[in-house]
């Protein structure tokens, strides 16, 4: 799985748990970005193809974007870019968007346990990276 | 000049060349060309190889025929050129990748279906076999250059035959500007906040203003110029044909990227989020929309819900 994560909120959210020393699934390729609005869709699909079976964007909760309103645009292209792979036949599940705050290290240490347990129930997605 | 699964639109842009045409026609020699010459796939064969100067292939690969055809032109001939969408990028009818083969050919023909020779003919009669999926020339073979459109505007198909019968560009060359079609788009445009989206009969288009902050979907920012801004121009927004700008990537994704951040519902915030929603909820078909031509040249099409697949791996 490839954690895209904002560097303001999510990304400090996950320091946190870490040093918290808070126990959960090692299966995130971290990626920091300055905001979650910076996450392109052809990032998302690139993680795709290259072999992640899921994506999460982590990025500030509304009202709190460092930029203002950068997370409100990563919501909007992550609801339309579930709806593209839907149709595509990929699950949209395996993209995921929450909100994460600097100081929520548990909530992060939940939203990853959650997400790689739906994943696992997903299973590998199809082709294995070869496409 | 040879068309694949094509529409038959491209073999027919030519005209639009109007007297140039016979200009064209002046320099060169016809060897093949069903759809005007009365040359046989055997006399194709029958050449040595390299014989052909210039092949150009219109049309999605679609049967075992089309990828036979399209391997025999490489051999033939010294260039070959993707001509239209459909060569360059799959076009159209590779949005029928998002069905399973199988499936296309159950609902057309019924359960069951074979392609059998018609009564009292020879095996070789029958029809091909389709591919498992629609493919863009450059899935069977190597292409030299690309002639992008649904079909080519005139001016890419002069100046494609003038770089060909003249001086010839870099392989990979793409007979059109890099730049975006907005560039060449008279449509004034303001600052871009969407608050609908619209389908083209649902609106009458302020003659002026750019279609795109009138809310209908137009790719002209992703999307090459070369075609003069011929849709636009008439109301109807840019359904991406010419391909993707060298910048743009993925085009239908860079599209969709493009619009979500342009979408408001009142002020941006938790209380817009449902509104906002229903504003791209009015996009009814996604791929269709964003990925219009150029499914098979960027998306191998999953199948985790339908199992199987082509073999050509399952991932986008
Ligand atoms: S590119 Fe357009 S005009 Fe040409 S064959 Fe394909 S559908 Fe027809
Ligand atoms: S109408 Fe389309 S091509 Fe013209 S400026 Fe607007 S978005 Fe660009």
């Amino acid at each position: 799985m490839v954690a895209f994560l904002c560097r303001w909120c999510a990304g400090a959210g996950a320091d946190l748990a870490g040093t918290s020393r808070l126990q959960y699934p090692p299966n995130a390729i971290p990626i920091r970005v300055n905001c979650s609005g910076r996450v392109e869709p052809s990032w998302v699909v690139d993680a795709l193809r290259s072999g992640a079976d899921g994506v999460l964007i982590g990025g500030c909760h509304p009202g709190d974007c460092h930029y203002v309103v950068g997370n409100y645009k990563a919501r909007r292209r992550v609801y339309l870019l579930r709806k593209v792979l839907e149709e595509l036949g990929v699950e949209p599940e395996r993209v995921r968007l929450e909100w994460v705050s600097a100081t929520e290290g548990a909530r992060f240490a939940r939203v990853m346990t959650e997400f790689v347990k739906e994943l696992r129930r997903l299973g590998p997605l199809q082709g294995n990276g070869q496409g | 000049m040879y068309w694949t699964g094509s529409c038959g639109g491209c073999d027919v842009s030519f005209l639009e060349l109007g007297a140039a045409l016979l200009d064209v026609l002046s320099k060169v020699e016809i060897v093949f060309w069903p759809a005007l010459v009365d040359a046989k796939r055997a006399d194709v064969e029958a050449l040595p190889a390299g014989a052909i100067d210039v092949a150009l292939i219109n049309g999605t690969l679609r049967t075992e025929e089309n990828r036979e055809m399209a391997e025999l032109l490489r051999e033939k001939s010294k260039l070959i050129v993707a001509y239209g969408a459909c060569a360059h990028l799959g076009g159209i009818p590779g949005l029928a990748n998002l069905s399973q083969r199988e499936e296309i050919l159950a609902a057309v023909f019924g359960d069951g279906f074979r392609p059998t020779p018609p009564p009292g003919g020879s095996p070789e009669d029958a029809p091909p076999e389709l591919l498992a999926e629609a493919l863009p020339l450059s899935a069977a073979v190597r292409v030299d250059y690309v002639v992008p459109g649904c079909p080519p505007p005139p001016g890419l198909i002069s100046r494609a035959f003038d770089a060909l019968l003249g001086e010839l560009p870099p392989t990979g060359h793409v007979f059109a500007p890099e730049k975006a079609l907005c560039e060449e788009c008279p449509r004034t445009k303001e600052e871009r906040r969407l608050t609908q989206v619209v389908r083209p009969h649902e609106v009458l288009p302020d003659p002026e203003k750019c279609l795109l902050d009138q809310g209908m979907i137009c790719l002209g920012p992703v999307t090459r110029g070369g075609c003069d801004a011929a849709c636009p121009k008439a109301g109807m927004p840019c359904t991406g044909c010419l391909g993707p700008t060298p910048n743009a990537g993925d085009q239908g994704l860079a599209m969709l990227s493009a619009l979500a951040s342009l979408v408001r519902a009142g002020e941006e915030g938790e209380a817009a989020f449902a509104s906002e929603d229903k504003v791209l909820d009015a996009i009814v078909d996604p791929v269709g929309t964003f990925h219009k031509y150029a499914l098979p040249a960027t998306w191998r099409v999953p199948s985790p819900l339908r199992g199987g697949g082509s073999g050509r791996g399952g991932r986008p």
